[in-house]
Formats: C-alpha cells, structure tokens, sequence
C-alpha cells in the first residue's frame, strides 16, 4: 500500500502548450497519481450554432471551416452532403471525385499535425518539424485549388468552388511518390522508437466496451479494436467505388487501445488515405464542376441528420429547415467533443506526466469542442 | 479507493535496448542526413513568397484606366458577406454606368478571406489581390477605405484571367 497524501487540485491551462488550445484541466492529484479530471471548456465558444440561424445556406460554409480547423475541407463537405441531401441534389461524377480527393489529402494533412504535435508533445521535436514539411506540400497543392492555406470555402452546395489547376494531378502524384519514404522515415524515427513505445505504450488504456458506451467515434474507437468507419459502414459520397481497408489496433506493443495504438492508427490511416487519393486522381472524369449549384438554396422544409467520416470521428449535422432561405437549427455532433469525454477515466491512476500523453493521442481540437 | 497504476514497465528489455543509444543514433543520423538536403522554408520578410494567381489574399476594387471605378454600387457584395465586413453607399454619377460608391468600406478585421464578394460581384469590380500580410496598429486603420481599396486593373489581371478560366 502505497504512503497516502493528501489530496491537491492542480490547474492545468488554459494557457499551457500540450493542451492543444484554451483548455483547463483541473487535475485531483494525490501525490503523482491522478484521482480525478474535470476537463473546463468553453474558452473559444463563438456560438456557431446559433449564428447559423440568421445565415443563409452558403454563407455557412466558411463557419465550418472554424470548426475543425484542421481539417477544414471534411467539415465543409459534411455540411455540404447534409444539405444536398435534404435538397435531393445530385451532383457531377467530377465533383464527387475531387470532393474524395480532398477530403483524403485533408485527412493526411490532419493527422501529420496529430502525430508530429503529439510528438512534441512527450519531447520528440524532430517528427513534428518533419510532419508540419508534409503537410506544407498538401497545403500548397490546395493553395493552387482554392487559393487558401486553411480555412478553404472550396466545397460549396451542389459542386466546388472552381476546377483543379491543370497541374493538380501532376503535383499530387508527385506528392504521394514522395510522401511514402517520408512515412517509413517518421515510423523509423518515431512510431517503432524504443523512447517512444515505452512512453506511451500501455498508457491510457481505452478498451473497447468503454469506447463504445462513451461514443467514441474515428481513429480512437479503432485503435480500441472495434472496426467502425463510415467510409465503408455508411457510404456517403463515392466511397464504395475505392478499395481500403479500415485499419484495426491490434496492440502491438502493449494492450490494445493504448496510447501507442491511437498514435499508430494514424500513421496506418494515412496510408490508407494515399490508396484513396491514387485510385481516385486515376479515375477522375473530365466535366463541368458548376452546373448542380442552385443558384438560391432554399431547401423544403424538413430536418436530415447526416454524417461523415471526419479524421477525428464521426461528424455530424443535424438540420432543421422551414423552407425559407436561413436554417431554423443546426446542431453539430463535433468528435473532439465526444472523444473528450472519456478523457478523465483514461486518466485515472496514471501520472501527471501521463496527461499530456493521453490527451494528445486523443487529438483533439479546440475550435471544434467549443464551436 | 484503492489507488493503483495501470501502467506496466518493461523489464525484459536487452542490453542494447536497455542503454536506448542505438535508438538515439538511429535518430540523428535522419538530422545528419537532413543536412544535406535541399532547404524546405523561406527567409520570409528577405525572401518574399509569392501566391498563384488562385490565391485569395486583400479584396481589393478595380480601378479603370481612366481612374474611375468600376463598381457600381449594387450592395451584393456586402449583403453576401458572411462576416458584415463590407459597407456600401451609392451616390449618382454623370458618367455611363450612372451610379458609383461614395464610400467603400471594408473592416479588415472582420473580413474572412472567403471570396463570396468576388463571386458574386456582377460586374467584376472587386477581386481577392495577392496581398497577405497586412498590419494594422490601431482598429480604425484596419477599417480600409475607397483610397487603399482602389488598385489599377492592369496589376489584378493574372486574377481577372484566372476568375474567367475557371468560374
């Protein structure tokens, strides 16, 4: 029996560089162990939602580019199926091709912030700087589509923005011939390093009953072994036209579900998204991008609940329409939001050190808990 | 409660792995080799990076060659902008297109560099420049007027090429 102490309150945030954002934890401590967790949020509250009341259709878009700001372009095109969708839209075979091929490259993009932050984060600097060069090559190739680093208004209701640049494909080919070998030297350097494994294997362990009764949705749920995505489980978009698979953790170097797996469901995604993208840049049809956008976007009156694949999890929107030309409701399931929830039982009886293990591998991001 | 740790240490590890130094060579031969690669970044304020004719930087109004304005005061761009940024007034004028802005404000600090005024602009009199770094010390500076927002048509036409190719 370990010597009791008495217990601490330690307050940790909002302004602290491992809580990715304006997050306060208020940590219980006895001694060096954990006892409870209060996660504070709140501190980047905008009120999307109700904003979105008094705006048209359109005009929201580039809103859910603030969300998740990481990965901007799935945000926009969960919110752009939702409302397709509740118009009874049907869009070109080009749009559905370029719409996959963002959303994959945005994916990539997101988790290289992931892991290389999550990197830094327990005292590998390298990876991060490594990762963030990755991702510069995928920002530019979207800065030549849509003229914007990160917060894109590129998939708009009923097509995109514009067409690919001529030289997209070309790039985009070339980005992926050199992003493999970029891959295996970030998992040479980082995922299979001795350092690493022994800092976050068998830490935070999320098994997979838990994962499910708290809701947890994406690359977390998996790497606690449950084989849940919506690409393959309840295909929006085109996905049932590529060929992936959904990768499962399998606990390699330790228990499945643990840090280590959350961090490495990434990196196996990544490479699942590079097939995505390949198939589809060799598949895309030539034709107009433009012609299925309505020029008022007056969706009938109604409500649709529709969900898409995000790199952090299950996003979805829940819209309710009364015909007129600004939504009555819009409710967002944001996944950092949820995925955060079960921070304070993974975090129970691990170290203070731990936190910061255990909440970057989670990956969440602020701009979407508080919207 | 009783309080326990979850976490297990390893203690089968080898000698080798034990004292961590392959695993500590391993990474910093990746810096050495690094060394001699090609350089990735810029030396930004020297070193200026220069967009595509895609990008959306400053909206910028197009001024004529004459040194007229080519807006004519319609407001869409101001009622379609997401973030209130944009305020418009419309006086009459002698000239053809009868009507111009007697005063064409747009809040940089509002603006959210989403291009809707440019799309919906339907004479093509504001277009996003290539402009992004701008500074302000003060809120009233931020607010730009007719006199910044105002730039010669022959510097936007790589934008104005671009918008007829692809929308």
């Amino acid at each position: 029996m370990a010597l009791k102490t008495e217990e601490m309150v330690l307050n940790m945030g909002p302004q602290h560089p491992s809580t990715h954002g304006v997050l306060r934890l208020e940590l219980v401590i006895e001694g060096e162990i954990i006892k409870n967790v209060t996660p504070h949020i709140g501190y980047l509250h905008r009120c999307f939602e109700k904003h979105c009341e008094v705006m048209t259709y359109p005009q929201i878009i580039p809103y859910t580019d603030r969300m998740d700001y990481l990965a901007s372009m799935c945000n926009e095109f969960g919110y752009v199926v939702a409302v397709e969708r509740l118009m009874g839209i049907e869009v070109p075979e080009r749009v559905e091709y370029i719409r996959v091929i963002m959303a994959e490259l945005q994916r990539i993009a997101s988790h290289l912030v992931a892991i290389g932050t999550y990197g830094a984060d327990i005292g590998a600097f390298t990876p991060f700087l490594f990762c963030f060069r990755d991702r510069e090559k995928i920002l530019n190739l979207f800065e030549i589509t849509c003229g914007a680093r990160l917060l894109y208004n590129y998939i708009w209701i009923g097509g995109v923005m514009h067409d690919l640049h001529p030289d997209f494909i070309r790039l985009t080919k070339e980005f992926i011939k050199e992003f493999r070998p970029n891959l295996k030297e970030l998992n040479d350097l980082l995922t299979f390093n001795q350092i690493f494994i022994d800092r976050t294997a068998n830490v935070g362990i999320l098994p997979a009953e838990t994962a499910i009764n708290y809701g947890i949705t994406g690359p977390n749920l998996r790497a606690s072994g449950v084989n849940w995505d919506l690409r393959i489980n309840d295909p929006y978009s085109i996905y049932d036209r590529f060929d992936f698979k959904i990768p499962v953790g399998k606990g390699e170097n330790g228990t499945v579900g643990d840090c280590w797996n959350r961090y490495y469901m990434r990196i196996l995604e990544m490479e699942e998204s590079l097939k995505i993208v390949e198939q589809a840049i060799n598949q895309i049809p030539d034709g107009d991008v433009s012609s299925a956008i309505p020029k008022r976007v007056k969706p009938p009156a109604g409500q649709i609940y529709s969900r898409v694949e995000n790199p952090r999890g299950e996003l979805g929107y829940f819209i309710v329409s009364d015909g007129s030309v600004n939504p009555t409701r819009i409710k967002v399931r944001a996944p950092s939001f949820v995925n955060m929830v079960v921070f304070g039982e993974l975090c129970k009886g691990h170290m203070v050190a731990d936190v910061v293990a255990i909440l970057g591998s989670i990956d969440i991001v602020l701009g979407e808990i508080d919207r | 409660m009783e309080q326990k740790s979850v976490k297990r240490r390893k203690k089968d590890l080898s000698f080798l792995e034990r004292i961590y130094i392959p695993e500590i060579l391993k990474g910093l031969s990746l810096t050495f080799k690094n060394m001699i690669r090609p350089k990735f970044t810029i030396e930004y304020p020297e070193e200026r990076f220069i967009p595509s004719a895609a990008y959306r930087g400053r909206p910028v109004l197009i001024e004529e060659n004459n040194g007229d304005e080519r807006c004519v005061a319609c407001g869409l761009c101001s009622r379609v902008c997401p973030a209130l940024a944009i305020e418009v007034q419309a006086a009459e004028t002698e000239r053809e297109q009868e009507r111009y802005p007697e005063k064409f404000e747009i809040n940089m600090l509002r603006c959210i560099f989403c291009g809707f005024c440019e799309e919906v602009c339907p004479e093509e009199a504001i277009v996003m420049s290539k402009d992004y770094d701008l500074t302000f010390s003060n809120r009233e500076e931020a607010i730009y007027g007719k006199d910044k927002l105002l730039v010669p048509v022959n510097q936007l036409q790589d934008r104005i090429d671009f918008l007829r190719k692809y929308k």
